[in-house]
Parts: structure tokens; C-alpha cells; sequence
């Protein structure tokens, strides 16, 4: 959802020069129009003041005007090419949420996420490494916590003891610290590419310049192929120290695999389907 | 060269899978002091067995049939989905 208290940013890696939009992320420009340029040069400002600039400077009605922007941000939004920054109460605009998504119930949709883009620094490996786990931490965390909330009812209903609740929390950790751990693989094998980490809804990917098929292949490949490693690593220290938790803890990881079927984005890169 | 690599990554992932599955299993069968046999016919993925006091632990064929099976599917599935895009994707072969 956007608002009009919302403020957009260019995201990084896109500027604007001569009336062009330009992403080095993608390699690619586009020409815009005069209401296109009117707009992006305004980012930062809120929504609200750049519809009633644009509505006063083109001579459009008020509602014609936050049309035309909210429908241009959208896109660039879902383009990865704009962020959209967020004001007000974290309550009120999940109050603002639920209330779009009970209008859109009956036509079984969902509102549409925000994208968000974040830079990766693919200078180096490890520089790579440690710019993706910084970018997606906030979506480990997250999946950790749904993890563990959605596991900790079972744990009680299966073992009603401490044990498992701790098991639940691990498996929840672990299931957050694999997407990190995913996604840092495929920056890691991205050096010297420009590359972002993009964040839509329930979807983390990295997006990345154009590269050579064989290329393309080992970075589908990387990143579900350390978390593998990282879990069949856990799975046989567990299963040789006869530690049950342990070999649990690794599934999580191991689970990563399917990404390397033509089941996922990966495993279908990796094929060049 | 698609093909090749559908199977090969199809075959680690689902080894990978079995593998996982089949030592969590077996690690949760010598905690709990049982013996337990996987398989499917006479090909066995994973069994434990109970000597006096101690538990020996065996991987069978089955796994490597398993992950052979997986592999197949994944070149069935991927072809599936070639066909469906209308073409090759990326020209490499």
C-alpha cells in the first residue's frame, strides 16, 4: 500500500539524468516524459505535496493528478526502481491493511507489496557475504519468528515439554538463518557484478546485471547449494554424534535442495529454463 | 547439456533429501531405543538395528535409487517446462 503521507526514494543503483531514468543494476535506461521528470525530482518529498505541484504546474484536477502519480510510482515500485519510505504508525497502516484487504476478499486478492531494493556490494566476496546477510536481515528475523510461532503450538501439542519448545525455536532460526545464508550464496558469486537484494512480500531475490549462461547457471546454483552443504554438514555431525536436535536443526538447511529442482526459480535458472 | 544438468542437480537434491530425512529417522529411532527399517521392496533407504546394547545404523540402496528416481523427474519436469515455454531459454546448447 501506498499513501500519500509516503515519500519515495530512487532506489540504489538508479538515477535520474537528462530526462532519462537509468538502472546500472539492469544495465538499461529509459526515456521519460515531462510529468515522469516532474515527479522523480521530487523524491523525498511527500506524495500529497508532489500530486498538488504536478496538479498546479500541468493544470490537471486534484484526483486526475494523485491518480497518475500513485499508478507511476506503483510501477516504478514493482520495477525495483523506486522505494517507497513509509510515515506514520506501524498500527494504523495495519489497520489501513486489513481494511484494503477485506475489500479485496472477494475478489481473492491480497493488497499488492511494497518492493523493496537494497545495495549489495559485490566488490569482493566476503564484502558480498556480509552486504546481503546486513540487507536481508530483517527478513531473517521475520521468517524466524513465523517460524517459531507457527512451530511452538506443535511443540506443545506433541511434546509439552521445554525441550521441544527450544527445538521449535532452533528450527525457526535455522529456517530464517538458511534464507540469509541462500541469498548470500548467490552475491557471493556475483564479484564484480552490480547487484541489489529486492524484497517483495513474502519473496527475497537478488537482482542482478546480465551474465553469461554458464555464469547464470553457477549463480542459481550457489545459493541453494551452501545452504545444502551447510545442512548435510549439521545432518552428519548430528547423526555421528548421535545428537537427534542437531540432525533436526540441519533439515531446515538440507531443505534448500529442492531449490535446485526445476520446483524453484534456481533450479530452473540452472537449467536455462 | 540441459538435460545432463536437470538430472545431476535433480539426483543431489534428492539424495541431499533422503539422505536428511532418512538420519533424522534413524537418529530418532536410536534415541528411542527402536529398530526400524525404510525402504520400498527389497530396496532398503535406512535401517537400525539393535545388538545388545548398542545400535547399528545402515544406509541402504535405496537412497541411491531414490535420488536416481528424483533426477529423473527433474529432466521429465524440466523438459515439461520447456515445452511449455516454447523454445530453449537460453540458447547455450
Amino acid at each position: 500500500m501506498i499513501a500519500d503521507s509516503d515519500r519515495v526514494d530512487l532506489a540504489w543503483g538508479v538515477s535520474l539524468t537528462d530526462a532519462q531514468l537509468a538502472d546500472v543494476v539492469r544495465g538499461c535506461s529509459w526515456p521519460l516524459n515531462n510529468s515522469g521528470v516532474f515527479i522523480l525530482e521530487r523524491v523525498g518529498r511527500r506524495l500529497d505535496v508532489v500530486v498538488r505541484e504536478l496538479a498546479e504546474v500541468f493544470d490537471v484536477p486534484l484526483d486526475v493528478a494523485r491518480f497518475d502519480v500513485l499508478q507511476f510510482i506503483w510501477t516504478l515500485n514493482a520495477l525495483a526502481l523506486v522505494n517507497v519510505v513509509q510515515s506514520g504508525s506501524h498500527l494504523r497502516r495495519a489497520a489501513d491493511w486489513l481494511s484494503l484487504a477485506l475489500r479485496l476478499a472477494p475478489a481473492g486478492a491480497l493488497p499488492t507489496p511494497i518492493t523493496r531494493r537494497l545495495p549489495l556490494d559485490t566488490g569482493s566476496a566476503l564484502g558480498g557475504i556480509a552486504s546481503s546477510l546486513r540487507a536481508s536481515v530483517s527478513r531473517v528475523i521475520g521468517i524466524a519468528a513465523a517460524s517459531a510461532i507457527v512451530l511452538l503450538p506443535l511443540a506443545v501439542i506433541v511434546g509439552g515439554s521445554g525441550r521441544f519448545g527450544s527445538l521449535a525455536v532452533a528450527l525457526g532460526v535455522a529456517t530464517g538463518i538458511g534464507v540469509g545464508l541462500h541469498e548470500a550464496g548467490h552475491v557471493a558469486s556475483l564479484r564484480g557484478v552490480p547487484s541489489a537484494l529486492v524484497l517483495r512480500g513474502r519473496r527475497t531475490f537478488v537482482l542482478h546485471a546480465p551474465v553469461g549462461p554458464v555464469r547464470r547457471s553457477l549463480v542459481a546454483v550457489a545459493g541453494p547449494a551452501v545452504v545444502t552443504a551447510t545442512g548435510l554438514a549439521l545432518v552428519v555431525l548430528g547423526a555421528a554424534g548421535s545428537e537427534p536436535s542437531v540432525v533436526v536443526i540441519g533439515l531446515p538447511f538440507a531443505a534448500h535442495a529442492l531449490s535446485l529442482t526445476v520446483i524453484g526459480g534456481d533450479g530452473r535458472a540452472a537449467c536455462g529454463i | 547439456m540441459r538435460n545432463l544438468r536437470a538430472f545431476a542437480l535433480g539426483t543431489i537434491a534428492v539424495g541431499v533429501l533422503a539422505y536428511a530425512g532418512a538420519a533424522a529417522l534413524a537418529v530418532g529411532a536410536q534415541a528411542a531405543g527402536r529398530s526400524l527399517v525404510v525402504g520400498f521392496g527389497p530396496l532398503v533407504v535406512v535401517s537400525v538395528d539393535r545388538e545388545a546394547a548398542t545400535a547399528v545404523t545402515t544406509f541402504g540402496p535405496g537412497l541411491v535409487a531414490l535420488a536416481i528416481l528424483g533426477g529423473c523427474v527433474n529432466v521429465a519436469a524440466a523438459r515439461l517446462l520447456q515445452r511449455r515455454a516454447g523454445g530453449r531459454g537460453d540458447g547455450v546448447e
